[in-house]
């Protein structure tokens, strides 16, 4: 537990985009009480890309949905610059959820549209700005296309279309390419480091896949269970841009295997 | 398989079993007493849509049903979903609801009369009393249809209550509503019907039920046509906009 001393001396550095505050969770369920959170802390420096990868249950979604306003924490709290996240702050923070989040009686470019309409951007611009970002993610020719009409790639193309198009400075992603296959996730994968390339968004990006955190990632949260909590935070020193060749390289081979030995030994204490 | 040659063999499905009919009937292997001619039957219909009588009772049937329509949708709705929102209430009514869908309402009528007589009134009530109940469970249906993930997009967007309901519950519960409302018209007309049928001075039912009685059968099977036309046509209509409403599924 050397390495978590490290992480809850927090830097009040003004870069610093997003700051997680010593946040604990419990729920109270008919079989006693869970702590599923126990005193987790880390800041994210801004435009930087942060994987937060660990096994089942220890508490990554959760940790997201409270960094979305979504979820209050029971002790702790989220700052993004220095404004504490209470409540959902769309201009601030956008959050991309998997593809069944897709509002079915809606058209792709609807959908993109969906939370420009929530906040009263006029139809002619957020029109326009949906037409843009699904021209940016290659569905320029299914804008007028329903959810059920496209592949499971194509929509998830529409969900990250949707979380870019409201501009905010950071971005959440709870585990976006969780239900597409490998050779789709990893062309997503690629499409997305393109977006974040030339936009340089803070990206918080929750997943399974040891490999897509260690591709995508400037650094990675890994967690561990019972009570879920943060084991290390591993710099992914790859140079950038990153290509599907990094994959072979040696680094690339111990980055990952270092974050699958963290997970197991968290597993197991 | 064209949509127009699926038409054309459906057509001549019911053209030949006419004939079949016609054919029975011509060559005396039915009596035509019993069995009418079909030919005599669509001119009766023809006539009978020009009666003035026929058309007061047909008029009273429609005034009937979609009163009792006017009525019971929106407490239907309303209560289903109040019930299928509130945790507590919802778990007590809930089954009393499933319950009584299973009872056939028919068995009630003898107490509806006895407690509002023969009229109007009455065949509104009983069309009612058949209708909720679907409506009822249809509207609990749709507010379980609402996935989680829709509201906590929304939310994460900032969507207010009042367009979280505009946005996500309304449309996303549209579908199973309007569902619910035909299923809903269809046990209504079952229920005002019979109520005519069974008891009453007036309506289609009345008229189908005293003609039977009196062994009009050309007037009878006319009667049973047009109430099967009006049924067909009500669900008809209220299919297309379901359809049209929910072209998304």
């Amino acid at each position: 537990m050397k390495q978590n001393t490290s992480l809850n001396a927090l830097p009040t550095t003004n870069s610093a985009s997003l700051t997680v505050e010593h946040i604990t969770q419990k729920f109270h369920t008919t079989s006693g009480e869970i702590h599923a959170i126990d005193d987790v802390s880390f800041s994210i420096a801004d435009g930087k890309f942060i994987g937060i990868v660990g096994p089942s249950g220890c508490g990554k979604s959760s940790l997201l949905l409270m960094m979305a306003g979504l979820l209050k924490p029971t002790i702790g709290r989220v700052l993004i610059g220095s404004i504490p996240v209470v409540a959902p702050i769309p201009e601030e923070i956008g959050v991309v959820f998997q593809e069944s989040s897709l509002l079915p009686w809606k058209t792709a470019r609807e959908n993109v549209e969906f939370p420009l309409k929530l906040r009263g951007v006029s139809q002619l611009e957020r029109e326009k700005v949906a037409i843009d970002m699904l021209t940016l993610v290659g569905l320029q020719d299914f804008i007028h296309r329903y959810p059920h009409e496209l592949s499971g790639g194509m929509k998830q193309r529409v969900s990250v279309a949707r979380g870019f198009c409201q501009d905010s400075r950071v971005l959440l992603m709870d585990e976006p390419f969780a239900a597409l296959d490998e050779q789709t996730r990893m062309t997503l994968g690629d499409e997305l480091l393109a977006l974040w390339e030339k936009n340089k968004k803070t990206v918080v990006f929750v997943t399974h896949s040891l490999t897509e955190a260690v591709y995508l990632c400037d650094e990675v949260l890994v967690m561990g269970p019972r009570p879920g909590r943060v084991l290390h935070r591993l710099v992914i020193d790859l140079p950038r841009p990153r290509s599907f060749k990094v994959m072979a390289t040696e680094r690339f081979g111990q980055l990952r295997n270092e974050i699958w030995d963290l997970i197991r030994i968290g597993a197991d204490s | 398989m064209t949509k127009t040659v699926l038409l054309c063999t459906r057509l001549g499905i019911l053209l030949g079993l006419f004939t079949l009919w016609q054919l029975i009937v011509v060559t005396g292997l039915a009596d035509v007493r019993t069995l009418p001619l079909p030919s005599t039957i669509l001119v009766r219909i023809v006539e009978m849509l020009g009666d003035k009588e026929v058309l007061y009772n047909l008029w009273i049937t429609v005034a009937q049903v979609s009163l009792a329509f006017i009525i019971v949708v929106p407490i239907g709705i309303v209560a289903g979903l109040f019930l299928g929102e509130s945790k507590y209430w919802g778990e007590v009514f809930k089954p009393f609801f499933y319950f009584m869908t299973s009872v056939p309402k028919s068995v009630f009528l003898p107490l509806f009369i006895l407690a509002l007589g023969t009229g109007f009134s009455q065949k509104v009530v009983f069309g009612i009393f058949q209708a909720i109940f679907v409506l009822v469970i249809c509207a609990i249906a749709a507010t379980e249809t609402v996935p989680n993930e829709y509201l906590k997009m929304a939310r994460s967007y900032g969507a207010t209550r009042r367009q979280l309901y505009a946005e996500i519950y309304l449309p996303a519960m549209l579908p199973i509503l309007l569902e619910g409302l035909r299923l809903g018209m269809i046990f209504n007309i079952t229920g005002v019907l019979f109520a005519e049928m069974y008891a009453s001075r007036a309506g289609l039912g009345h008229l189908v039920a005293m003609w039977g009685m009196r062994f009009e059968m050309v007037n009878l099977f006319a009667g049973i046509a047009i109430a099967s036309i009006l049924a067909i046509l009500i669900n008809e209509t209220l299919r297309h906009y379901e359809n049209k409403l929910s072209r998304w599924r």
